[in-house]
């Protein structure tokens, strides 16, 4: 895990990423019931997400699939936008 | 007996007399037969009711798992000679992650469940257009330590966008038995067999299976995030198994997509999609419901006939026919709305309606599925009811079933019908505005109620949207087929038996005690007997009809029904009704629509209750002081009562199953009843009071 090195500067909500951009979940804010779902769909520290279509609710891509997600619930979640670098740390650490 | 397989409850008690004579000749070698249950359980959208159906077929049954609304499916298929049990647990993502049918779900593989041994194997769908989400729960069900086998389904989707998968190098991954299967054209499904019954031993079982534990070393000491630890482990798989150099983004679902998920766009093919589900619903089942309608007053006729007349016939016809008449009228709109919905939902669009109308019913207090069932309320309340279960968070759903009978639905229409043509008899477009303004106040009424209940019994906001927007399918006609026959067994046995009960009930109430006939029937039959004597064969018949309306007019009027409108009158009084129209709100507690007859034969209306006889005689009707009963107020009063009221026993019989219990069922009677009589109470002095 490389989060430890990571500033949290660079981390911005989910919903300001740029459509079709790859971004890196960095966090999901508090662990009620939304936050245990979000993340058993994949929504969590680690995962690489692409906004496909903002407002609200927001359509998010993680793995193969689309999410449909409200943007409140979406602006809870802290992602990092993927440079060549971070991706391919990620990448170089999965052994 | 081993932790894998025991043996055929069945042939257990042949296994006590073994060799014996099977009624065949041949003779049985007990125990001849091994059971195994497997529970099936994978994603939503994985294809898991697919391959369900492909396995057991017509050969299953549905009921809710003891003591929740959570619906498990059971189903017999007989590979060689295993008797195989698949329980269909309900589609999800995770085990255990607090959701009510995760914890369901959970419960029943590790046998925590009363009624319900733990299952011998899993048998878990893993979608192969998206292995790495899918295997989460995988890794889930593999540390149940049971024997496990992936069945992975979409391999043809996968192949088309260019990802290809190395099943035995994911055999070799997980350690279990994994098999590419496609419920669709039964490719696999021979495969599949075949390895449930290599999960059978052929001798005794050594003790259990290899711990599977090992296979997923992620997890053992992650205090942090344990669905990180799992995605890494996912990850890691999906990567030595998956080749997706050549993969390609799916076209057709980001071109549909790009319009039917915008905001404008998509609120337009929304629209459009959900007018052709109503017009199914209310104008295409229309046309067998008026044939089965037919043909029960047709055997209702037919079995008048048969049977001398008496306490029996009525029963039969009136209780029995007249019942069942009323329960399976309800099938088309049942049968119409589930086969439309399944090959909706199918298609991937259902996901993106829901979508699309998320924000706006957010405003109520509703999430975006409660839509759909809103709208099928318009006409009928039960299949409403019943489309609920899309809506996963139970509270969501429970506001969506207590607000739908307030929709206008079909059986309100010929209320509706009678009180215009009361108020507005020679004015079609004064009443197309009572008809809307009905319409409108049901609507009104069904937000207000969910605001009023989100802010009270039910509190906070609905769910946040999570949803899967799957990719667009071409749909399944046998998934729909089933799934329809599924809804239509559901009804008729569950919601069937208890309306049957009630509705002999109410026709008991009208139908005793029986009292003899009046003298003005008695004088009129003397004057038919002279007139047929003397030849006057026409008006013979007249008077004997008219003789048979007084005597079941006089029959209601003095039954329980006819004392409990008496008795219930100072009650309805101050909304401008006697005790004649409270005869009518009884004998329609069952059903709305009932009062229409029912004050046909009240207010001895002749010429077989032909509406334009009705409305006149209905018109004509005066209190004891002479002045007309059914005035523009109390019409508007009767009007705004049976929009509002719960005189739909169907629909409390379906909201009981489907609430699992009394509880809600009769809530919903009490405050729709009650707002019913505040309202019209309203109408009635506020009207009488201008007047």
């Amino acid at each position: 895990m490389n989060t430890a090195r990571q500033t949290s500067a660079n981390w911005i909500p989910l919903p300001d990423l740029r459509p079709r951009v790859c971004g890196i979940v960095r966090s999901v804010e508090s662990d009620d019931e939304e936050a245990l779902r979000l993340k058993a769909l994949g929504v969590c520290a680690g995962r690489r997400v692409e906004l496909v279509r903002r407002g609200d609710p927001v359509i998010l891509k993680v793995f193969g699939t689309r999410l449909g997600l409200s943007a409140a619930l979406a602006s809870r979640v802290k992602v990092e936008i993927c440079t060549p670098a971070n991706c391919l740390t990620l990448n170089a650490e999965n052994p | 007996m081993s932790n894998c397989c025991h043996d055929d409850e069945v042939t257990d008690e042949s296994g006590r007399r073994p060799g014996a004579d099977d009624g065949r000749g041949r003779i049985t070698i007990a125990p001849l037969r091994k059971a195994i249950t497997i529970a099936l359980i994978g994603n939503p959208n994985a294809g898991k009711t697919t391959l369900f159906n492909a396995l057991t077929g017509l050969r299953a049954r549905t009921a809710n798992f003891p003591g929740t609304t959570i619906e498990r499916k059971l189903g017999r298929l007989v590979i060689g000679e295993v008797n195989v049990m698949l329980m269909d647990l309900p589609g999800l993502y995770s085990l255990d992650s607090g959701a009510p049918e995760e914890k369901v779900a959970g419960d029943a593989l590790r046998g925590r469940l009363a009624e319900q041994r733990a299952p011998d194997a899993v048998m878990v769908v893993v979608d192969a257009t998206n292995l790495e989400r899918n295997l989460f729960l995988v890794s889930q069900v593999l540390e149940l330590n049971k024997p496990v086998i992936v069945a992975l389904t979409m391999m043809d989707v996968a192949a088309r966008d260019g990802l290809r998968i190395d099943v035995a190098a994911l055999r070799k991954e997980l350690g279990c038995a994994v098999t590419a299967v496609s419920g669709r054209d039964g490719t696999g499904i021979e495969e599949l067999k075949a390895e449930i019954v290599r999960l059978i031993p052929s001798g005794p079982m050594a003790a259990g299976h290899p711990a599977r534990a090992s296979a997923f070393p992620g997890c053992a000491g992650c205090s942090g995030c344990a669905f990180q630890a799992r995605y890494e482990w996912t990850e890691k798989i999906s990567t030595r198994v998956l080749d997706a150099r050549a993969s390609r983004r799916p076209v057709w679902t980001d071109r549909l997509d790009r319009v039917f998920t915008h905001p404008v766009g998509g609120v337009i093919v929304f629209t459009a999609v959900m007018l052709s589900l109503f017009a199914l619903i209310f104008w295409v089942a229309k046309i067998p419901m008026d044939l089965i309608d037919h043909w029960f007053a047709a055997m209702g006729i037919w079995a008048g006939g048969m049977i001398p007349r008496g306490d029996l016939q009525s029963l039969i016809v009136n209780g029995v026919i007249g019942g069942v008449g009323g329960i399976l009228v309800f099938l088309p709109q049942i049968c119409i709305l589930f086969f439309a919905l399944s090959l909706l939902e199918d298609t991937g669009y259902l996901a993106r309606a829901a979508f699309v109308m998320d924000k706006v019913m957010r405003r109520f207090g509703l999430p975006g599925k409660a839509f759909v069932p809103l709208l099928s309320a318009h006409a009928c309340a039960i299949p409403a009811v019943m489309a609920t279960r899309v809506i996963a968070n139970p509270r969501d759903r429970l506001v969506t079933i207590l607000i739908a009978p307030l929709m206008t639905c079909s059986a309100r229409i010929p209320v509706y019908a009678m009180v215009t043509a009361l108020i507005f008899p020679a004015s079609p477009i004064k009443a197309a505005l009572v008809f809307t303004g009905a319409y409108a106040t049901g609507v009104a009424a069904a937000l207000g109620a969910a605001l009023v209940f989100r802010r009270t019994i039910l509190p906070g906001g609905s769910k946040p949207l999570i949803m899967e927007l799957p990719q667009y399918r071409v749909p399944g006609l046998r998934t729909a087929l089933l799934h329809t026959l599924d809804r239509a067994k559901v009804f008729v046995k569950q919601a069937g038996t208890i309306i049957l009960l009630v509705s002999v009930t109410l026709w008991a109430l009208s139908y005793y005690p029986k009292s003899a006939a009046p003298p003005a029937a008695a004088a009129l039959n003397v004057r038919a007997a002279a007139a047929e004597q003397a030849g006057r064969i026409q008006q013979a018949a007249d008077l004997r009809a008219q003789a048979d309306r007084f005597t079941r007019q006089f029959a209601l009027q003095h039954s329980f029904a006819g004392k409990i409108g008496r008795v219930i009158e100072p009650v309805i009084k101050p909304l401008g009704y006697d005790w004649q129209i409270g005869i009518g709100i009884i004998s329609s507690f069952a059903a709305r629509e009932v009062i229409v007859s029912t004050l046909s034969v009240v207010y001895g209306v002749g010429g077989n209750g032909a509406h334009g006889s009705l409305y006149a005689t209905l018109r004509n009707a005066t209190r004891s002081d002479g002045t007309p009963i059914f005035d523009v107020a109390t019409c508007a009063s009767l009007l705004v009562f049976y929009i509002l009221a719960a005189q739909c026993l169907s629909t409390t019989a379906v909201i009981r199953r489907e609430t699992n219990g009394w509880k809600w069922p009769l809530f919903q009677i009490a405050y729709m009843t009650g707002l019913a009589y505040v309202a019209a109470l309203i109408v009635y002095q506020t009207l009488r009071h201008l007047a």
